[in-house]
């Protein structure tokens, strides 16, 4: 790969160039293998096979580093002239990621057959993955020999991210995602994954309680003919139904009575705490410009009762939206199969752990809101999680050398074997 | 609501904290004298409490951390984009810097004056999470650090500098972008712990963070050219300007792009 036009390859045959022609090179193989099989979305053979071939991998890469690490071709794989072009390859995949919208069907030929719309799962994708997992490990390994604490950082930073891609990507396909109806007081233990297959849980779940804390409504004034907000300005669109009272796009509203569970009877609505029971709210309006004044009820409707708005003129009325969830939670009773029997309550961001398997609180019939039956649990195992965690921390302290130690004098050199 | 009429004070702290800095900048850029240097950096810091206490009554009154709408991480923004240069001129003395810095944080207050949003009080359940504060925090850190290393990157390619000056201006500028790139990784790091909490997944390529992560190669990239090009100076000056480019998009233009529609970081209105 010599050229004789330039002088930098001739001085130093392994150069950027190579570097440059080496990532273009497996990027182009990658879109092509891709285009060849059809764009057919690739899966990673799952356990015990990635392990397999990840233990394989570690073993080439050391003795093949071990044997040849005075070879020009290893430094180089070692070096910044071989690091920034992939790096800059990889950035170039991720830059069509954030360009092209992703996990949805492709809308053009180009797209599908070059698998655009699902990048992670490419062939151009996972071999700038392996190809820079080699570099770093070469980078790594040509720096911990010999060993010298001032590289400390870089092993940190470099060993950390290159467990972390490891992982992911062994990993990927020994990881489950799958999700869980369940309804009041049943015994589930099957779940789906992605594809509707159902699998069975080694525990079963049971929903004992599911329950909805809102914040107040918010209200808003629309014109009654179309719905539609009134105010143009975001700004004054929503009023948050937490005080008694306040000014709304030229309107003042007090809130004479407040009924967080109600229903309507009649003209009017009392407090009512059965399922459909929606919040309400009596209120007096003042048009601040003829200060005349309406009163009446505003109610956001539920599934069982229609919404009531209030008309404050011939074009517009004051509606009440419906109150958004501060907080959502499950207690569930599980029951394990080798007899351990645990009852827990979980709800969004408290996910609770169960034999190498994460609940988290997922969804819920919205419709049906605070009185619905139905409860969605996500259940997760990624048995190598502990792996990119490590990666993870090794690269927080890394990111803590960083901050610390900053740029090395000297450029930073001295210390590289 | 009070978080509303909070904001309707707004304008009295944001055109304190400007007087404050635009005095500031004059006295920093047309004397030498020690004393009014000093001067000007008390000015420079009295901004900052300005924005400071704003923001710590609007936290009070809205009862949730201030770091959700766009409005919002513009005003911490403006907070840290100005204390950094405050702090960077004490350590290294660069009056430039500090007016840049200022200059800057002023423009985001205006942004913020000339479009108020709604900063109502309802912050769904995912984000009520212990990981929210310092997830924002430390990424408004690496945000601030990094426009402050663009500045110096600007500066550089426009001013052209003598041998002798550049050699601090550019020390100046990796120091800057070590500080806050370990930020950004951190940020980085932060934000795919809490998603395994409340999501299931630590990375999911949301578009929100697809685009982070290219924010965080390049800088990545400018790391690795300067380690091994300590004397190419013009053109890692580009890549640094090209970065906050990046930067910038990640932040304000993720929300316009085709691809990040139902994000699940886009801010609400
Ligand atoms: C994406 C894959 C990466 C590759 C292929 C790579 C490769 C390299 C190489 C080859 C060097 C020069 C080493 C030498 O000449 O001995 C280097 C230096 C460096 N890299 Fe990376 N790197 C990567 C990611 C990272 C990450 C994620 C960080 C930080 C979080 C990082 C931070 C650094 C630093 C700070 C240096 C300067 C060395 C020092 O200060 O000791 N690199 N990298």
């Amino acid at each position: 790969m010599s050229n004789k036009n330039s002088r930098k390859t001739r001085t130093n045959p392994w150069s950027y160039r190579d570097g440059t022609i080496v990532t273009v090179a497996i990027l182009s193989l990658g879109f092509a293998i891709q285009a060849a099989s059809g764009g057919i979305v690739i899966r990673i053979a799952g356990f015990p096979w990635n392990l397999v071939a990840g233990l394989i991998f570690l073993a080439i890469l050391l003795s093949a580093f071990v044997l040849w690490r005075k070879h020009r071709a290893m430094k180089w794989l070692g070096s910044v002239k071989a690091a920034l072009p992939a790096i800059l390859g990889f950035t170039f995949l991720v830059l069509l990621m954030g360009f092209v919208k992703q996990d949805v069907e492709p809308k053009n030929a180009l797209s599908r057959l070059f698998g655009l719309t699902h990048l992670i799962k490419t062939w151009p994708f996972i071999l700038i993955n392996l190809y820079l997992l080699i570099l770093l490990g070469i980078a790594t390994l040509k720096r911990l020999t010999p060993f010298n604490l001032k590289n400390t950082g870089f092993f940190l930073n470099h060993f950390g991210l290159f467990l972390v891609l490891f992982s992911t990507a062994l990993g990927s396909s020994d990881m489950q995602r799958l999700s869980m109806n369940c309804y009041k007081n049943q015994d589930v233990n099957l779940a789906v994954d992605a594809s509707g297959k159902s699998v069975e849980m080694p525990f079963t779940v049971k929903l004992l309680n599911f329950t909805i804390d809102e914040f107040r409504p918010k209200v808003t004034i629309i014109e009654t003919k179309t719905g539609q907000p009134f105010s143009e300005k975001v700004k004054e669109r929503f009023e948050l139904m937490d005080r008694d009272s306040f000014n709304i796009s030229g309107f003042r509203i007090n809130v004479v009575k407040f009924l967080e569970n109600s229903g309507k009877v009649g003209d009017s609505f009392e407090a009512w705490n059965e399922p459909g029971s929606a919040p309400s709210a009596k209120v007096r309006v003042t048009n601040l410009t003829n200060h005349s004044e309406i009163s009446g009820w505003i109610c956001s409707g539920s599934f069982a009762n229609p919404a009531q708005v209030l008309e404050l003129n011939d074009q517009l009325s004051l509606a009440m939206l419906p109150a958004e969830p501060r907080k959502f939670s499950s207690e569930l009773d599980i029951q394990a199969k080798n007899g351990k029997r645990v009852a827990t309550t979980i709800e969004v961001n408290h996910p609770f752990k169960m034999d190498g398997w994460m609940i988290y609180q997922q969804g819920y019939n919205t419709e049906m809101g605070r009185w619905s039956n139905l409860n969605v649990l996500e259940l997760v195992r990624d048995p190598w999680l502990p792996i990119v965690y490590l990666g993870i921390f090794l690269m927080m302290a890394g990111a803590g050398f960083l901050f610390f130690t900053g740029k090395p004098k000297n450029g930073g050199t001295n210390h590289v074997a | 609501m009070e978080g509303l009429i909070m904001w309707l004070d707004f304008p009295v702290y944001a055109s304190a904290a400007i007087l404050c800095w635009l005095a500031a900048s004059g006295l920093f850029l047309t004397s030498g004298k020690k004393l009014m240097n000093q001067m000007a950096a008390g000015l420079s810091a009295a901004g900052t409490t300005f924005l400071l206490v704003f923001i710590v009554i609007l936290w009070i009154h809205i009862q949730r951390p201030p770091m959700r709408t766009l409005g919002e991480t513009r005003l911490w923004y403006a907070i840290f984009i100005s204390a950094i240069g405050l702090a960077s001129y004490l350590r290294w003395k660069y009056k430039w810097l500090v007016s840049y810095s200022l200059g800057l944080a002023m423009v985001f207050l205006i942004i913020n004056l000339q479009h108020p949003e709604t900063y109502d009080k309802t912050l769904m359940p995912a984000l009520q999470s212990p990981w929210f504060i310092p997830h924002v925090i430390v990424y408004i850190f690496a945000y601030a650090m990094l426009g402050a290393s663009s500045l110096v990157a600007l500066r550089n390619l426009f001013f052209v500098p003598t041998e002798k000056t550049i050699q601090g201006a550019i020390q100046m500028a990796d120091n800057l972008v070590y500080l806050g790139f370990s930020f950004l990784t951190l940020g980085l790091l932060f934000g795919a712990l809490w998603a395994k909490e409340a999501w299931g997944h630590y990375w999911t390529w949301d578009p929100k963070e697809t685009w982070a992560f290219i924010t965080w190669m390049f800088y990545l990239v400018y790391i690795h050219y300067r380690f091994r090009h300590p004397s190419e100076h013009k053109k890692a000056m580009a890549i640094l300007t090209a970065s906050f480019a990046i930067l910038l998009i990640c932040w304000f233009g993720v929300n316009y792009l085709p691809s990040a529609e139902n994000s699940v970081h886009v801010y609400s209105e």
